[in-house]
């Protein structure tokens, strides 16, 4: 049963991210986006942290998604007819490939870690504890981020005087 | 006598003061170049006296003093100073008493010349190495002062800086020597390894004794003979005394006659101990001597420039010293080059004067002078009859000897019998000169009108050379040295230090033939040059081969050119070709461009494109892993 | 439910996330867009969390450092996305277009 689960949400991330890289409207490209970063959302439920699966749908599916619309809006890309992939595809491809390759030849090569048979479920409590005991600092220096992020994209795309 | 390092002491300050100071003393200070001479002539013969005396009537070995040079205990204990026995008094007393002659000379000849302070300078400078070399105790010293007096005498050789072809002679006299001076230093370099010492006294007793390894000391004795052929212009290094005459007269009377030219002479005198150890080095020895005298007396015979029959003479001259040393006869060849240096330098003085009433050099124009130069003419005449041997004058009682000594020596006879043939030849090109300068019509009646004897500066000095050259013979006789406050003869006196004082004895049968030959060719040159002088056009038409050879000096000159040409220059010009294509193109130039060409191919991958260097990023992840994941494997 | 353990090896979401991170590589380095490339950066980060998320429930379920990365992985992502497009509209306005290929003026 967990198998089929799985199954499926791996072909949804799978596929999602293929339709990103190859379709040609980019407005569906940005909607399988969200369609993949979903699916990794079941993955997580399925690690059973469903914090992390709540995280991530929301987060990426609410506000990375609709930024990439608005950039795209922005930006004109749909409305300029120009081509979507680069000169360098093929290669592209081969590399990507030889990334894969490189991945699976670990991958085999590694004994992976016998089975347990029971499931230990972390508990949401503790993983909030340790966020903010253990990881403490690191979870400030995080806030620090997004603030100087917050205030930096601002700056950046501030409209200066007669620039249109 | 252990006071001796005053005698050098005296010119040099006379060259540092002339140096400094000359343009603002009163005649430029010549007065004192010549006082500090004269003084150090007075200091000789007070030296002399006092050899003498220690000597009583045993045997002396010298005395020596010395100073320490340098201390580093092991490695470099070096003593420098001076050591005077009787060959180093025999040259003290030539070149101070030659020397104060000349300078005499040299107020009236150089008078009125733009460097006249200069040159006084140089010579007192030339005559401090001069006796530093004589009285050197130690190779090193040695060695010191032989640099100097090249320098010295390539400076006085390139006198007239104006002129082209002395510039080129005395660049000519200081590289033949040079090539020679290499030589001394190695021979000198190896004795040191060998012995540990400079000191040629103990060189010469650890040489004697047997001390020294056999081949070093070949190898050092052949090298230090090459320096001294260098120096007495031994053949092959002869050909820079000949180009030497290019210096003003009075100073190839004093260097090229007298007294540089015989320091090769005087080094092999000094080192014959060591030499006459080596096997095979006294036959070296007098076959390049026989070699230089034979050869200059046969160039003799055709030269034109009045100067050059004198300088191949001198040539002359050195070959019969040198063969004189290689049968160990030191008493011979020193009373030759004491008295050699009284008439060469009359010769070349005399012929100084004759230039300097005529403006002539060669014979080709001059003739017929014996009644326009009283005092001049009897002097040449002179100084020609005792270089020929004419008896009783000075130079037939050092041919004597120097026979004798081939004869009771170890050498083979055959060198006596081509010296015995020299004899002859040198003859007849002295009566040629003598007549062609000074005898016959003159050849040019405008030089003839205007020539007139010297002033009295000039005849006074080249007068005492000519009776010093009548007389100085005589002492060869025990009488003669008695009388003059010395033990014995010049033979008691002056020895072979190997084997000891030698008596004065006659070889009757070798005198007699000397004289007889002597006598004949004189007669001979008088017939074939007197006159109109048609026997010696018809001599000249008979071998034309013969002639041309003589002439042009047997075409050495032309071969060390050809040589330099073909081998030095064009190995020069490989090395530079080499030089530049090479290590300065490919190796210097060329690595700077081929950097360059590689870094104007790399900047094509600066795209500015973020997929090429992401894709740069990505294809270096996968090297990686591949390469961590085959070396784990 | 049986132990997701049991069925599902450790290994099947590592295959998983090198899939998804490759996918994400040929996204980077083939697109023109600058905002489809930053799309593509996403999925590869999605891909890193999962791994590390599958890693510490599998090996260290107690000490759950993985879950915790993936927390501020998501952060991070979410604050680099909004600077970065704040960017690209910043050299959108200026060049006029949004493609990497040509915005190449630090070059030879």
């Amino acid at each position: 049963m967990t198998q089929v689960f799985f199954y499926i949400m791996a072909g949804i991330v799978v596929a999602g991210a293929l339709g990103v890289v190859l379709v040609r409207n980019v407005v569906y490209a940005a909607l399988l986006l969200i369609v993949s970063l979903l699916g990794v959302a079941g993955i997580y439920i399925l690690l059973s942290v469903e914090f992390l699966a709540l995280v991530q749908v929301l987060i990426y599916g609410g506000a990375v998604t609709v930024l990439v619309l608005f950039a795209l809006m922005l930006t004109r890309t749909g409305e300029l007819k120009e081509k979507l992939d680069g000169d360098q595809k093929p290669l592209a491809a081969v590399a990507a490939l030889a990334l894969l390759g490189a991945f699976f030849a670990m991958i085999s090569q590694t004994t992976w870690p016998r089975d347990i048979n029971q499931l230990t479920v972390v508990p949401f409590g503790d993983i909030g504890d340790a966020l903010f005991n253990r990881w403490a600092v690191p979870f400030e220096i995080a806030s620090g981020v997004l603030l100087v992020a917050l205030v930096g994209a601002v700056v950046i795309s501030m409209q200066e005087e007669g620039e249109r | 006598m252990g006071d001796a390092w005053v005698l050098p002491a005296l010119p040099i300050a006379g060259f540092v003061v002339l140096l400094l100071f000359s343009p603002w003393l009163p005649r430029k200070g010549d007065w004192l170049a010549i006082g500090l001479m004269a003084l150090a002539f007075v200091l000789v013969l007070v030296i002399g006296r006092d050899v003498q005396n220690a000597i009583g009537d045993g045997n002396f070995h010298g005395v020596a003093r010395s100073w320490q040079w340098s201390n580093i205990p092991g490695a470099l204990e070096i003593r420098m100073g001076t050591f005077v026995d009787q060959i180093t008094l025999v040259m003290l007393f030539v070149v101070t008493l030659v020397a104060t002659m000349m300078m005499v000379y040299s107020t009236s000849y150089m008078h009125g010349d733009r460097r006249y302070g200069w040159f006084f300078a140089i010579v007192s400078l030339f005559v401090a190495s001069m006796l530093t070399l004589v009285l050197a105790d130690n190779l090193l010293l040695l060695y010191f002062a032989w640099e100097l007096v090249g320098l010295c005498s390539m400076l006085l050789i390139g006198y007239y800086n104006d002129k082209q072809s002395a510039a080129e002679a005395a660049k000519k006299a200081f590289i033949t020597t040079r090539v020679g001076d290499v030589g001394l230093l190695i021979g000198i370099i190896i004795l040191f390894t060998q012995t540990h010492t400079f000191n040629i006294q103990q060189i010469l007793h650890m040489a004697e004794a047997g001390d020294i390894n056999s081949k070093w000391l070949t190898g050092a004795a052949i090298c230090m003979f090459a320096g001294a052929c260098g120096k007495s212009a031994q053949f092959p290094l002869h050909v820079w005394l000949p180009d030497a005459m290019e210096g003003p007269t009075p100073v190839s009377a004093l260097i090229h006659a007298a007294t540089m030219v015989v320091a090769g002479v005087y080094l092999v005198a000094r080192m014959l101990p060591l030499f006459e150890v080596v096997n095979g080095m006294p036959e070296l020895i007098t076959v390049i001597g026989l070699i230089t005298t034979l050869g200059a007396a046969l160039i003799g015979l055709t030269q034109r420039d009045i100067k050059r029959v004198v300088a191949y003479s001198t040539l002359n001259s050195l070959g019969l010293m040198m063969v004189a040393l290689g049968s160990g006869a030191v008493g011979a060849a020193m009373l030759y080059l004491f008295v050699h240096a009284f008439f060469k330098a009359s010769l070349f003085l005399a012929s100084g004067s004759v230039i300097h009433a005529t403006e002539e050099q060669e014979v080709d124009k001059l003739g017929g002078l014996w009644s326009k130069m009283p005092i001049t003419a009897p002097v040449f005449v002179i100084g020609a009859a005792a270089m020929a041997g004419l008896i009783p004058l000075s130079g037939f009682w050092a041919k004597d000897e120097i026979l004798a000594g081939l004869y009771h020596g170890p050498i083979d006879h055959a060198a006596l019998v081509l010296v015995l043939i020299s004899l002859p030849i040198t003859a007849l090109y002295m009566t040629r000169v003598v007549l062609l300068t000074f005898f016959g019509e003159p050849k040019d009646h405008h030089v003839f009108e205007h020539a007139h004897e010297s002033p009295p500066a000039m005849t006074a000095p080249i007068a005492i050379l000519a009776v010093l050259t009548v007389v100085g013979g005589f002492v060869i006789f025990e009488g003669v040295g008695k009388a003059l406050g010395f033990h014995s003869g010049w033979l008691g006196f002056v020895y072979n230090a190997a084997e000891g004082p030698e008596q004065f004895k006659v070889v009757w049968w070798l005198s007699i033939f000397s004289v007889v030959s002597v006598g004949a060719s004189i007669l001979a040159g008088a017939w074939i040059w007197g006159g109109a002088a048609e026997p010696s056009k018809r001599a000249a038409a008979f071998s034309p081969f013969f002639y041309r050879m003589s002439l042009n000096r047997f075409y050495v000159d032309e071969l060390y050119q050809l040589i330099i040409d073909k081998v030095v220059l064009a190995s020069g010009r490989a090395v530079a070709w080499f030089d530049r294509a090479i290590v300065n193109d490919s190796g210097v130039n060329g690595t700077g461009e081929a950097t360059g060409y590689l870094g104007f191919l790399a900047k094509y991958s600066q795209t500015g494109k973020i997929p090429n260097y992401a894709l740069g990023i990505v294809v270096g992840v996968v090297v990686i892993a591949i390469v961590a994941f085959g070396y784990r494997t | 439910m049986e132990s997701v353990h049991a069925s599902i090896p450790l290994s099947n979401f590592i295959v998983l996330s090198s899939i998804l991170f490759s996918i994400g590589v040929y996204g980077v380095l083939a697109r023109r867009n600058a905002v489809l490339m930053l799309m593509s950066v996403e999925l590869m980060l999605n891909a890193v969390s999962i791994n590390m998320v599958a890693f510490a429930v599998y090996t260290a379920p107690t000490f759950f450092v993985g879950i915790i990365f993936a927390v501020f992985v998501i952060t991070i992502a979410a604050a680099e996305v909004g600077l970065a497009l704040a960017i690209v509209l910043r050299v959108f306005r200026n060049r006029g277009t949004a493609n990497v290929d040509e915005i190449d003026t630090l070059k030879w």
